[in-house]
């Protein structure tokens, strides 16, 4: 059962369980309990789960280990503390954890000597644990062990198959888990929880489990997440009425008429602007290359002004660099900090004055987690701003502002029964122990994320673990477990296998970095994944510059400059971040609401006056807006909205473009797109072009007429899902993601008898790998999950499967339309540059076509 | 299909008519077992489509001779357990025939298992006006006609760059007639022509004349490379 906690405990209840040696050292430090902390110190204390979540600031470490020291002080006073871990405190980085063990270790050194004065011997232990701890440390914690054991969720799974080390985890009494935020939407949390689960397993306790937040929807499913299947968890939001300073700005007054580069160059004058008119500013630019054409402008443009006090913060930069821009932000010795998505998490940067968002952010919880790195104290203002270069931008800004100020947060998606981490957890939990697979299944199914876990889906990997697939003579080779089918007992197999499991958890898959170079000049670097969708002659943009690809070489591409051609691929699609359903609907409504006063043929000052009231944006930006919703209505005399698709068709000089209007945010136009056109392409037998973006998606084909309204009507909602995984079949996402599937489950090893394998291209491509396990069975479980895995948790096919039930129940409106020049609400989604060619499944039939095609050539 | 007088296009194979000799190259037995030691564990499944699409080609034209040219074995340094098993097994399916094996850059060590058959190997195999020879370097003398494996052509086509056909390809060594046989293994569709570098000296030039025969469910003609673009 999930409970709110509506009211904060009282004072004198707190102070009353607090050990005297704690109270007189925490009223040293600090005035009184902090709002979160008369939340749940005394909650922890009666060891009653819960989740809580507040925006970033100081007090939630405390809050969390508070109680928990204060029983320890508690038990070392009465020489009762055993040699063991009490407490287990997760989070995601591993330089967090240091900072914690250093945080925590000051009130404890603190303690001890309000304990030394008064005659008493007080020794707490609190180590962190992580992939740097190094090997000498680690025989140490066998012997000492750490009272408060603080470690990243890699590690927790290590720990837990590690023979030594498990002995004194038996009696761990709390899990705390940090930036949980961080970690449920992805398959790190995924592993998490089934680590959590052979936790509780271990210890046949009931652990207490605290989660921490930062502001995040759904919180019933976050706590969840957190207490696992059938307990119990309290839930604390923690609403800091902290004085929020925020705005979205646009760099010049009108973004329509105004070239590119002027608002690009307006662009930064006013970055330089706000960034000299404040002491520190951070930088939010959603893309690596976009953090790096920042700073080289901003040291163009202003060189004396910026030099040694920029710098830049971002997942492509060594550790080195990273930890020295950390190291003197919280020296204050930074002007400015660009990032691209690094530094949302709570790492302790010091005091920012001012944070900018270039760009959408995409998600209200997002763009609150980079407000909350405004002046990381509590009491302070948080002053952010948001600086948009383009029309949609603006209005999804605007209505982003809106939620933000209402509290209506965007919900994440949390990935559901992942095959590949539980392979590999059964594996680890096979070489820990033997174990019935009754008691796995109800111990897997414990976690939140495998609930529904299907009897069918379990034996498949169970299956996939012993070696099924493959035949008696060649079985040695790949069974990690042996399964007795007839005692129902599964344990480990092959003498390697305890090595080859300990060296190969995770789930963060390996990327290869491509340099890109001019003979020997590095330009930067792009995704493995964008490498190889480039084929000779293929123009791009990094850092703002067009490149002309030529060819590749193990991990370097070799270019040339251009200035002239087109870029032919869109840049750096990989690593857009998606416009949140939520955010998505909400734009929808504001669009409709709009639409209705047109319709009305209300005054523009009763337009304006709405937006005022409905959005809380100035004066230029509200003309822009009003400006863009009346173009488009003049123009077409259609506004699409949450109820009604618009499709647009027209024709330029490259081709026929059929624009759909379906504001869904791109992880659900993805579905929508590529199913239309999967369904083109068999009723028509043609390769079309598709390309999507937030705001919609288009399909676009040579010189023939696409018949989309009669390819849309075959596509039935509860097939979707199935026309779905036929039209990634092929796709260069699904080669990717299979590969990093294969490597969680332990198919592809990344250390393998001693060697490490070298990031590279020269490794075995995904192709070769797709076709092994095609030969196997389609449903290859280990493929399903790369299926499940786009599908689910890179694209939505969920709620594309929702807007599809709507356009059959007639709930959903579809109107067509015909133009000569593109609306203004599809210009964006047309400049966008081709996603990707949509192919036909069949490739004899393919190369028939081809052939004919030559045929007729020669003739 | 011809593809030059006398000599037809039989699957992945090329089978000189006047003298019932059928000439596939670069099995890459053993290849699964390779990457097994590179931590990839893909299951074995090449040498069944190996046996069966060769059993067709035994039944299609009954050749009397069989040239495996080179890259018979895949890898360099050592024998594995599958290359033994499965090269034996092979050998021994076709007893009634005789088998020249050539050598290819692969096969270094590939003497130990013919030994076992009594088979030698050899730098290359002549006969009328042909040199059938691996590929992996230029030899001195050379008939008219040369036949050489080693490069694993394949083809794609504009539009769809990651679907390759593996093909055969006809054209010109200085005044030698080349031809290449594709690779008759089934791990990967083999090297793009028009988008890898080649790695036979005897490809070291332009291929814009070369013409290309591609295999997939029957043999189609495409012309020359140009065609394809």
């Amino acid at each position: 059962m999930l409970t709110y906690l509506k009211e904060p405990h009282k004072r004198e209840d707190v102070l009353r369980i607090l050990n005297p040696l704690v109270k007189e050292w925490f009223f040293s430090k600090f005035k009184d309990f902090s709002l979160t902390q008369l939340y749940g110190l005394l909650e922890i204390h009666n060891k009653n789960n819960i989740l809580i979540t507040a925006p970033t600031g100081g007090t939630k470490t405390l809050t969390s280990t508070l109680s928990i020291i204060n029983e320890l002080i508690t038990l070392a006073e009465h020489n009762l503390l055993q040699n063991q871990v009490y407490a287990i405190y997760i989070n995601p980085l591993k330089s967090l954890s240091r900072d914690i063990e250093v945080n925590l270790n000051n009130p404890i050194r603190e303690i001890k000597e309000i304990a030394k004065k008064q005659g008493k011997e007080i020794n707490i232990n609190i180590f962190s644990r992580t992939g740097d701890t190094t090997p000498s440390e680690k025989q140490k914690m066998n012997k000492i062990s750490p009272h408060i054991l603080i470690c990243t969720p890699e590690t927790l799974a290590i720990v837990l198959n590690s023979p030594k080390f498990v002995e004194k985890l038996k009696h761990v009494k709390y899990l705390i888990i940090d930036e949980i935020h961080a970690l449920a939407e992805n398959k790190r949390g995924t592993h998490l929880s089934i680590s959590v689960e052979r936790l509780q397993h271990l210890t046949q306790n009931n652990i207490t489990r605290i989660g921490l937040s930062a502001s995040i929807a759904p919180l019933d499913e976050i706590a969840q997440f957190l207490v696992g299947s059938d307990r119990d968890c309290l839930i604390v939001d923690v609403n800091l009425e902290k004085q929020l300073d925020f705005k979205v700005l646009s760099p010049v007054p009108d973004l329509i008429n105004t070239t590119f580069k002027n608002i690009n160059d307006e662009l930064y004058d006013l970055l330089h602007k706000l960034i000299q008119e404040h002491r520190t500013t951070l930088i939010f630019t959603n893309t690596r290359a976009g953090t790096e054409r920042v700073i080289h402008t901003l040291k163009e443009n202003y060189p004396k002004l910026y030099n040694e006090n920029i710098g830049a913060h971002h997942g492509s930069l060594s550790k080195t660099l990273r930890h020295s821009v950390e190291d003197r932000l919280r020296n204050g010795e930074m002007k400015v900090v660009v990032s691209s998505t690094s530094l949302e998490l709570g790492l302790d940067i010091g005091s920012i004055d001012l944070v900018i968002c270039i760009g959408s952010p995409k998600s209200v919880a997002r763009t609150l987690q980079r407000f909350g790195r405004s002046n990381h104290q509590l009491e302070g203002v948080t002053k952010a701003r948001i600086i948009v270069t383009d029309r949609d931008d603006l209005i999804e800004c605007s209505v982003m502002l809106k939620q933000i100020i209402e509290r209506k947060i965007d919900r994440i998606h949390i990935p559901t029964n992942c095959l590949d981490v539980l392979a590999q957890h059964i594996y680890g939990i096979a070489i820990s122990d033997k174990i019935h697979i009754k008691d796995l299944y109800k111990l897997i199914t414990s976690a939140y994320p495998y609930k529904s876990l299907d009897h069918k889906d379990f034996n498949e990997i169970l299956d996939y673990l012993s070696g099924q697939y493959i035949s008696l003579e060649d079985r040695y080779i790949y069974a990690k477990i042996w399964h007795d089918t007839e005692t129902g007992m599964i344990g480990k197999r092959g003498k390697l296998s305890r090595v080859l499991y300990m060296t190969n958890i995770g789930t963060i898959p390996d990327e290869t970095s491509i340099k890109v170079k001019i003979g020997e000049t590095i330009l930067g670097t792009i995704d493995e994944a964008f490498l190889e969708k480039l084929k000779r002659g293929d123009v791009f943009v990094l850092g703002g510059s067009r490149y002309l690809f030529k060819h590749a070489k193990g991990t370097v591409a070799q270019v040339e400059s251009t200035a002239t051609l087109k870029p032919t691929v869109p840049s750096w699609v990989s690593e857009m971040l998606p416009l949140s359903f939520d955010l998505a609907s909400e734009i929808q409504r504001f669009r409709k609401l709009m639409k209705e006063r047109f319709e009305r043929k209300i005054s523009k000052e009763e337009i304006l006056k709405f937006i005022d009231e409905f959005l809380y944006v100035d004066g230029l930006s509200k003309n822009a807006i009003y400006e863009y919703f009346s173009q488009q209505y003049k123009y077409v005399k259609v506004i699409p909205d949450e109820k009604s698709i618009i499709i647009e068709y027209f024709t330029d000089q490259d081709g026929s473009y059929i624009v759909f209007h379906t504001l869904y945010g791109r992880r659900v136009n993805d579905v929508l797109s590529r199913c239309i056109a999967y369904a083109i392409g068999r009723l028509q037998h043609k390769d079309v072009e598709i390309s999507i973006c937030d705001n919609g998606f288009y399909i676009s084909g040579k010189k023939e007429k696409i018949q989309v309204l009669r390819a849309l009507n075959l596509l039935k909602s509860h097939e979707l899902r199935k026309v779905a995984e036929l039209a990634i079949e092929k796709t260069e996402i699904l080669k990717r993601r299979f590969r990093h599937c294969a490597t969680r489950s332990l198919m592809i090893l990344r250390n393998y008898k001693g060697v490490t394998k070298r990031v590279g291209r020269q490794q075995v491509s995904s192709m070769i790998l797709l076709n092994a396990v095609r030969r196997i069975s389609n449903n290859f479980p280990i493929l399903s999950e790369a299926r499940r895995e786009v599908l689910e948790d890179l694209m939505d096919v969920t709620n594309a499967t929702k807007i599809l039930e709507g356009i059959e129940s007639g709930k959903i409106t579809i109107k067509e339309i015909k133009t000569n020049v593109p609306s203004p609400f599809a210009f964006n989604i047309v400049s966008q540059g081709r996603l990707d060619m949509l192919k036909m499944k069949d490739r004899i039939e393919f190369l028939r076509r081809m052939h004919q095609q030559v045929l007729n050539k020669i003739k | 299909m011809n593809i030059l007088p006398g000599i037809k296009i039989v699957d992945l194979g090329l089978f000189i008519e006047k003298h019932k000799i059928l000439i596939i190259s670069d099995l890459h037995l053993g290849i699964e077992a390779s990457l097994n030691k590179q931590g990839y564990l893909i299951p074995r499944f090449q040498f069944d489509e190996i046996k069966t699409r060769l059993k067709k080609m035994l039944e299609e034209v009954n050749p009397k001779t069989i040239i495996f040219n080179g890259d018979l074995k895949h890898e360099f340094g050592s024998i594995d357990r599958q290359e033994w098993n499965q090269i034996l097994e092979l050998f021994d399916s076709l007893k009634d025939k005789k088998i020249i094996v050539i050598e290819g850059n692969h096969d270094k060590i590939l003497e130990p298992i013919t030994k076992k058959r009594n088979l030698k190997i050899e730098e290359r195999y002549d006969i009328d006006n042909i040199t059938v020879i691996h590929g992996n370097y230029i030899p001195e003398k050379l008939n008219k006609i040369i036949i050489i494996g080693h490069e694993h052509p394949a083809i794609s086509f504009p539009d769809r760059q990651d679907e390759r056909y593996k093909c055969f390809l006809k054209g010109k060594y200085k005044n030698h007639d080349l031809l290449v046989t594709p690779s008759f293994s089934f791990l990967s569709q083999g090297t793009d022509i028009k988008r890898e570098n080649l790695l036979s000296p005897f490809l070291q030039q332009s291929l814009k004349d070369f013409e290309i025969y591609v295999v997939e469910d029957k043999v189609y003609k495409f012309g020359k490379l140009t065609n394809t673009f």
